[in-house]
């Protein structure tokens, strides 16, 4: 059965890193979008951009990893940011409440200044 | 595509991770049809992804292999009746406290209950679960 979801990572430095989920996320492919951020961080990466743009469907599966990264990063005193959600997404952010929680930027590079900052 | 009498559409699916895809697809595409807006036919498929997914998620693995995804069809509303033949769980206890969100709470009933319009779970230990859920239409402005 085809993945709905692609993912594609890329360093910014030593210590930052984007993660870019472009389809579908949901219960089927959120173990690789986990495994994908963790080795990551196993890499040293400290602070993780999730970036949003092409992400048509996430859903509270989806969230929870999130939530789940965000937790394990700041142990290590990191950050998860999350980078230009759709509509969909963002209203899902909403309901949730998770928009209190989980840093929401309006594109890549707000939330890789950010990290500079 | 629009109708009169109330029409049934099942679908039995396997209770496994990648077809919880197909069911919400499948959702969202019927509603469509059914001339929903996109974005009601959006929370129409969220909503089956998210009760698939329970489905999928917290009943034991042993417990039966597939999911039954009804969908009933009026002139002004589409109801969505998933069931599962798990171990069921005590319905009453969903809702009565906000999930933890900084610990991953599930929050996928809350969800649920914020996008469509009624929702009704039937659920007991050992009983398995009927989660019935319906979306109505919006009717163009005149």
């Amino acid at each position: 059965m085809s993945n709905a979801l692609e993912i594609a990572s890329r360093r910014e430095g030593e210590k930052a890193a984007v993660l870019s989920l472009a389809g579908e996320v949901d219960v089927a492919n959120t173990p690789q979008m986990r495994d994908a951020a963790l080795q990551l961080i196993s890499a040293g990466v400290v602070r993780l951009v999730i970036d949003l743009s092409a992400t048509e469907y996430m859903d509270s599966a989806g969230l929870g990893t999130l939530v789940g990264l965000r937790k394990r990063l700041r142990e290590s005193g990191g950050e998860l940011l999350l980078a230009a959600p759709k509509p969909r997404v963002r209203r899902l952010l909403d309901i949730t409440g998770l928009d209190q929680i989980l840093a929401v930027h309006e594109d890549v590079a707000a939330a890789l200044k950010e990290d500079e900052g | 595509m629009r109708t009169s009498a109330p029409c049934r559409v099942e679908m039995r699916v396997p209770r496994r991770p990648e077809y919880v895809r197909f069911a919400r697809c499948a959702a969202k595409t019927l509603a469509l049809q059914l001339d929903f807006t996109y974005g009601d036919a959006c929370d129409v498929e969220l909503a089956v992804g998210e009760v698939c997914t329970n489905a999928v998620e917290h009943v034991a693995a042993d417990a039966c292999e597939e999911m039954v995804v009804c969908f009933v069809v009026e002139e002004d509303q589409l109801t969505v009746e998933i069931r599962d033949d798990g171990q069921g769980f005590d319905a009453d206890s969903i809702g009565a406290s906000d999930p933890d969100l900084e610990e991953g709470g599930k929050v996928g009933l809350t969800v649920v209950r914020a996008i469509m319009d009624t929702v009704d779970i039937d659920s007991g230990t050992g009983c398995g679960t009927v989660v019935r859920m319906s979306k109505r239409r919006e009717r163009p402005s005149a």
